[in-house]
């Protein structure tokens, strides 16, 4: 289990009536989740996934 | 933690420690607003006050900023710098930080503030550009990395406005 994982609540269930894309494509999905976080979640959020990409990145250049 | 390794919490804690009255804009001021973007960096349009300028250069100083471009030389922004209407992008000791006289149509803190929110997380306030500034900023500015977040920005807006209350 990640970091993230650990410390965020899982995304809230769609009900059947939810488009999961829009026209466009955008995964409405995410933006659901997203937006059933508070501020401070999504802000540990944003840091998880940069560090992570940070990571890999460093990983990436030392191989 | 590598230098280069984001640490967003701890931008926000120096900026608001020193009192510099800053707008955050760009990527993590999407997600802060809900918007699913991933984002390396810190993006801020400052008042170009005098004081404004003071409290900003101390906490740049204490962030070890320098210039991103200029990294090897330890080249550091000052006051004439942070006064402009151009953009420092920085590198610091809690990742990289932009900071921005203007955005958009060269607007800067003061044609921006109205269109603002104001919010506060684990006891720090700062101040966020709304979505829908953000979404024309984005188009303002037309660079095409930017315009890719369109989408997304747009319909983050829609939920947002047309969410259930829970």
């Amino acid at each position: 289990m990640s970091e993230l994982e650990r410390e965020l609540p899982g995304p809230t269930p769609a009900t059947t009536d939810d488009p999961t894309h829009s026209p466009d494509g955008v995964d409405l999905t995410l933006i659901r989740w997203m937006l059933s976080l508070s501020p401070a979640e999504r802000l540990r959020a944003a840091q998880s996934m940069a560090r992570a990409i940070v990571r890999i990145r460093g990983a990436g250049v030392r191989t | 933690m590598p230098a280069c390794e984001p640490d967003f919490f701890r931008l926000l804690e120096v900026l608001g420690r020193h009192g510099v009255d800053y707008i955050l804009v760009g990527g993590l001021c999407a997600v802060l607003q809900g918007v699913p973007l991933s984002t390396l960096d810190m993006d801020i349009v400052h008042l170009r006050t005098a004081e404004n300028l003071d409290r900003l250069l101390g906490a740049l100083q204490e962030l070890q900023a320098v210039y991103r471009h200029h990294a090897e030389q330890r080249l550091a922004p000052d006051r004439s710098h942070l006064a402009s209407a151009g953009h420092q992008l920085l590198q610091t000791a809690a990742g990289p930080l932009d900071v921005l006289g203007t955005i958009g149509k060269a607007r800067g803190y003061a044609e921006l503030i109205d269109q603002t929110q104001e919010i506060e997380i684990e006891g720090c306030r700062l101040r966020l550009l709304t979505l829908e500034e953000l979404i024309r900023t984005t188009e303002e500015a037309g660079r095409d990395k930017d315009q890719a977040s369109l989408p997304l920005l747009r319909q983050a807006l829609l939920l947002q406005q047309t969410r259930r209350p829970p």
